[in-house]
């Protein structure tokens, strides 16, 4: 008995330390942090998953699975430049599998203030297309990805809220401005408060029911920027999710604005596609 | 020993009176278990090898129940006007929301993608019609995009304009019912001119399901009460017919009581189980006694009487009660489990009916006071104006025999003829009467679409094939194997496990040096060529195939319109190439078809893609809509199309099958065919071998089988003459008729020749058959005619043409053994009576 009361007592010290360290930590980002607002936090999130670094590269690998464990792939290399910090900015998509869609190339100006510019090349119907993108909420490639996910969605789209914040995340909840115009009635997200990384979104529908969940799983630090490696996107009425896999990402590799042309569709630049 | 049974029955009413009431209580017990069961496909056993492969297939696919409800507008403008359309979207949005309802795979107007040109040398993916439009062009110009998307055009707007449907997915079809009326109560609260219709199979088959109880809350105790009556007729005596009404009650409880207990599912033949058994439980009693009240008066020993009753009408209740269990018993041999079930349980029921009649009568009759059947003394069978009718008919059968029997072999032949006319047909929609909702849904829908009857045609690679020439690749180098080793422990599909060993090479390609690179180079190539084999349904010349099969499936004439892979892909591929109908072809490439379906799964519904194809792209499915659910108009598509194969044989290793409901309901009725012809002809010779034994002669047996030969030969005749199709119940009627109508053979025959062995005088034995015996004999004939007519009022088809063709048999059966059996004596009597 003595010894049980001997062990509570030291549980008692250390939960009442732990308290105080977390008190103490939790009024020292309120102090610092107070008056961090809601927009700016999200202005924040969009720099750190878009606009990593003044270009950037990486493979990604695809996998694609339904409610019945089916398995699709995709393997393409995304390069990327901005031409404005948090503004418009150029992205390229080269595919090399399934071997059948090798050498397809997505080119996407993407607009801040306007529609974005997307282009198609399909090599075996040796065929350049433009592609409407009037509506940025279409399946990327087959996969639970928009191509939104992809590119980023506009943070002037929705109004946002700083629901509340604790030590490690902010949460914040985000309505579109114009509803209607998507799937969704809201969605809510996590954000990292060190990285700026959402690490969780959820979207609910008019019954606040979530539908879709996008979650990063796994986060590494290249070039001084925290980089997503594994992200997952859950369609929550199918069941079915893809898994997004990044690898050998690398920043501010000097592209130039020729490799994101018409052009380079067709010879799209050999020197980005694989990693140095 | 039956003597001493009786004896015993005698002295002991009491025990027999608890042993039926403990029967009953405990098999009533069971009853409120009762699982009802509508599913068509359950005509077929749950390992049949279409079933299992239909089964696949819509897993495989998503083929999920749909509910289908259908717009109708038939005004000139027809539906796309945008009034007619944005009710439409209000209610296909509310009834997305509906739960249970699998909302991402409903199909409406306002759910699906357009593909179309955007700007100049652009391609556009947008919802078909988020919004309703505005004005008249708007809707208009929709009409001119929902003709240019082959899937759509006829699915979900007719080629008339004047109908539109949306499918309305459902995950579990149990809960059809619930959604329906939901749906229901959505239309009736949009403002809409439009007539909206609601059917499809899952609703057709709860429908039914609740009509079925219907039926056997009503006609089973309508048909009680009109043998109650008719009894009271005949016998003047509450309390005297009391006697049978309860030995038919217990026997109806104590089957569908076992039945339920032993966890059968209550389907659509297992629910008339009670009104087949009604009636037949009772003739056995109304033998008894007919017979007891012709011996019966006040001062007679009331046992004795009973002793004597049983002891003469013992042997013919046996061989009756035996000769029809044979009959429903002949249908286990139909391989289709519920007519298996209940020809099971019918089969049994008379033969506890015959054990009940002889436990629970004698006991009743003892136990009965002496004023209670003072009454029955003035009832005497022989003298009723039944027995007047009677009597002539046996007089002038007797006296014309020769034309008797003429006019007999006319009838024969005839019905023959007619036999060759019967069409061999059934479909469930047609179960419900012609002024049903879902008849006239369907068939309203019908007229304007290209068919809501589904079936799909299968078309498989052999894949197995692929792995194990794999396989001999690798075992050639042991790194590479080793590695496939491992990953075949992680993967399940082969497929993955391809992928898997891809990643593998491509990693190891990183930090290889030249050779080694060189050989992973081999491998990666071996991989893509492996997988490319794999998906032969990417391959241009695989989809041609199912171009052509598409045209044969046109060709047969039976076919509105079928779906398939290559109708996607020249959809994408036309739009890729500027929209122009010329470009409206396959791509010449496996990669360009590949390239082509990565656009089309570039939409807000990437996962429809998988409704065609699988993952692999080694299996696909062509969607086939008739505009008839008959299974004679599937059978003909089918066999059509084995034709067309046969001649047009698909590539090496390709296995083509069908699957959907609407193939399945044509299996089920090939089975069911083929089995009652094996369940007629063994019930047939089995109740001959029979009557061969029971009379000790051949001559005999052969007579006692006349009566039944020829009344199934007039009711099928009949049944070809009046056009009506040969489905589920009228197969069915086959082993019954056989079983029932011999009956009253077996009590001419014995009859006559325990008569003739008294008096050895034809013509006195003639005269004795048509007094009591001959009563008897059409007093059963109308009860179980009449006890079946309560089925006429049943809401469902199968159960009105059960109700008519069991009446029909009993009058007609009847009739043949009084006119034909006098007939052939008289012609025979060298051999017939000695």
């Amino acid at each position: 008995m003595n010894r049980t009361k001997r062990t509570a007592n030291r549980r008692f010290k250390l939960f009442t330390a732990a308290t105080i360290l977390a008190l103490a930590a939790l009024v020292q980002a309120q102090s610092l942090m107070a008056d961090i607002t809601a927009a700016q936090i999200i202005k924040q999130a969009n720099l750190a998953s878009f606009y990593a670094g003044e270009d950037g590269r990486s493979d990604a690998r695809m996998i694609i699975v339904d409610n019945k464990d089916n398995k699709q792939m995709r393997q393409f290399v995304i390069l990327r430049k901005d031409l404005e910090e948090g503004g418009d900015q150029n992205f390229l998509v080269v595919f090399s599998r399934p071997s059948d869609v090798k050498d397809t190339v997505f080119l996407v100006h993407k607009k801040v203030a306007a529609d974005d510019d997307r282009w198609l090349y399909l090599p075996a119907l040796d065929l350049e297309k433009r592609i409407s993108a009037s509506d940025n909420r279409t399946s990327f490639v087959g996969s639970d990805f928009y191509y939104e996910d992809v590119s980023g969605r506009n943070p002037e789209a929705d109004s946002h809220q700083l629901l509340k914040q604790d030590d490690t995340l902010y949460y914040l909840k985000s309505t579109p401005k114009l509803a209607g115009s998507v799937e969704f009635a809201y969605y809510t997200m996590q954000i990292d408060k060190r990285s700026f990384l959402p690490l969780l979104i959820e979207y609910f529908d008019d019954s606040d029911t979530p539908i879709r969940r996008v979650e990063v799983v796994e986060v590494t630090e290249v070039q001084g920027h925290p980089t997503v490696l594994k992200s997952k996107v859950s369609n929550l009425k199918t069941g079915g999710y893809t898994l997004l896999e990044f690898r050998r990402p690398a920043y501010d590799l000097g592209m130039d604005d020729s490799v994101f042309t018409v052009r380079a569709l067709r010879n799209p630049p050999k020197n980005w596609l694989s990693a140095k | 020993m039956r003597q001493q049974l009786t004896e015993y029955i005698l002295n002991q009413p009491k025990k027999v009176f608890i042993l039926v009431l403990v029967l009953t209580v405990v098999t009533a017990a069971m009853i409120p278990m009762i699982k009802i069961d509508t599913d068509p496909e359950n005509m077929l056993p749950a390992n049949q090898a279409e079933r299992l492969f239909h089964n696949k297939i819509k897993t495989q696919f998503n083929l999920h129940d749909m509910i289908v409800v259908g717009a109708v507008n038939r005004t000139a403008q027809g539906i796309f006007n945008p009034q007619s359309l944005q009710a439409l979207l209000e209610i296909a949005d509310q009834v997305e929301a509906i739960e249970g309802v699998i909302d991402y795979d409903l199909m409406a107007l306002s759910s699906v993608d357009n593909i179309k040109q955007g700007g100049p040398g652009e391609i556009e993916f947008e919802w078909l019609m988020k919004q309703a439009p505005n004005d008249q062009a708007a809707a208009d110009y929709l009409a001119t995009q929902v003709a240019r998307l082959p899937l759509l055009n006829n699915t979900l707007v007719s080629a008339d304009h004047q109908a539109t449907s949306i499918y309305v997915p459902i995950a579990d079809k149990n809960e059809s019912h619930r959604i329906a009326t939901e749906i229901q109560t959505i239309i009736d609260h949009v403002n809409s001119a439009d007539e909206y219709h609601i059917t499809g199979l899952p609703v057709a088959e709860d429908t039914f399901g609740y009509q079925m109880f219907v039926q056997m809350g009503i006609s089973a105790p309508l048909a009680g009460l009109m043998i109650f009556i008719l009894m009271w007729y005949f016998f003047r005596n509450f309390k005297f017919i009391a006697a049978p009404m309860v030995v038919a009650m217990v026997t109806v409880i104590t089957v569908m009581g076992t039945m339920i207990g032993m966890g059968y599912t209550v389907h659509i033949m297992s629910s008339m189980i009670a009104i087949f058994l009604m009636p037949i439980a009772v003739v056995d009693s109304i033998h008894i006694m007919s017979e007891f009240v012709e011996r019966y008066d006040i001062h007679a020993e009331r046992k004795q009487v009973i002793r004597d009753v049983i002891n003469e009408l013992f042997k013919p209740m046996l061989f009756t009660s035996i000769t029809s269990t044979i009959g429903f018993f002949s249908l286990l041999l139909t391989p289709i489990p519920p007519v298996q079930v209940f020809g099971a349980f019918v089969g049994a029921g008379i033969l506890l009916a015959f054990v009940l009649t002889l436990l629970f009568i004698p006991a009743y009759l003892v136990v009965l006071k002496p004023e209670s059947l003072s009454s029955l003394q003035n009832i005497h069978h022989s003298k009723s104006k039944l027995s007047t009718v009677i009597k002539s008919i046996g007089g002038f059968s007797l006296s014309n025999n020769k034309a008797v029997i003429a006019a007999f072999l006319v009838v024969f032949a005839v019905s023959i003829w007619g036999i060759t006319q019967i069409k061999i047909n059934d479909n469930p929609v047609r179960w419900f009467k012609a002024d049903h909702p879902i008849r006239m849904a369907d068939k309203v829908l019908n007229e304007h679409f290209a068919g809501t009857y589904d079936a799909y045609l299968v078309l498989e690679s052999d894949a197995d094939a692929v792995q194990q020439s794999f396989a001999k690749k690798l075992a050639t180098q042991t790194l590479w194997h080793r590695q496939f080793e491992l990953i075949e422990q992680q993967e399940n599909g082969f497929k993955e496990q391809l992928n898997e060993m891809l990643f593998w090479a491509e990693d190891q390609l990183f930090d290889a040096d030249a050779q080694q690179a060189e050989q992973l180079e081999q491998l990666i190539n071996e991989i893509d060529a492996v997988n490319a084999r794999l998906a032969l349904f990417k391959s241009p010349t695989s989809l041609a195939y199912v171009e052509q099969l598409q045209a044969a499936l046109q060709q047969s004439g039976l076919v509105g319109k079928s779906n398939s892979l290559a109708d996607v892909v020249k959809t994408v591929n036309r739009e890729l190439h500027g929209g122009d109908a010329e470009d409206f072809i396959l791509p010449d490439s496996a990669a360009g078809v590949a390239q082509t379906l990565l656009q089309y799964q570039s939409s807000h519904r990437p996962h429809d893609l998988w409704h065609f194809v699988d993952q692999d792209y080694a299996t696909t499915v062509i969607w086939v809509q008739l505009t008839s659910g008959d299974n004679q108009d599937m059978t003909a598509v089918v066999e059509y199309m084995d034709q067309y194969i046969s001649g047009n044989p698909p590539s090496a290793g390709v296995e083509i099958n069908w699957a959907g409901k609407t193939f399945l309901n044509k299996v089920w009725q090939e089975e069911m065919v083929k089995g009652m012809g094996m369940s007629l002809i063994s019930a047939f010779a089995a109740v001959f071998i029979m009557m061969v034994v029971l009379f000790r002669s051949v001559l005999l047996g052969f007579l006692a089988m006349l009566p039944l030969t020829l009344t199934i030969v007039f009711i099928y005749g009949l049944i070809g003459w009046l056009g009506k199709d040969y489905d589920m119940p009228i197969a069915v009627l086959s082993a019954l008729t056989l079983g029932l109508s011999v009956d009253f053979a077996i009590h001419f025959i014995q009859r006559a020749k325990d008569l003739f062995a008294e008096n050895r005088d034809f013509k006195l034995t003639m005269r004795l058959m048509f007094e009591e015996p001959a009563a008897a004999i059409s007093k059963n004939a109308i009860v179980i005619a009449i006890g079946f007519t309560p089925l006429l009022f049943a809401p469902l088809v199968p159960y009105i043409s059960v109700g008519f063709f069991l009446a029909t048999i009993m009058a007609v059966s009847a009739v043949v053994t009084l006119m034909l059996l006098p007939a052939m004596f008289k012609l025979l009597s060298r051999w017939t009576l000695r």
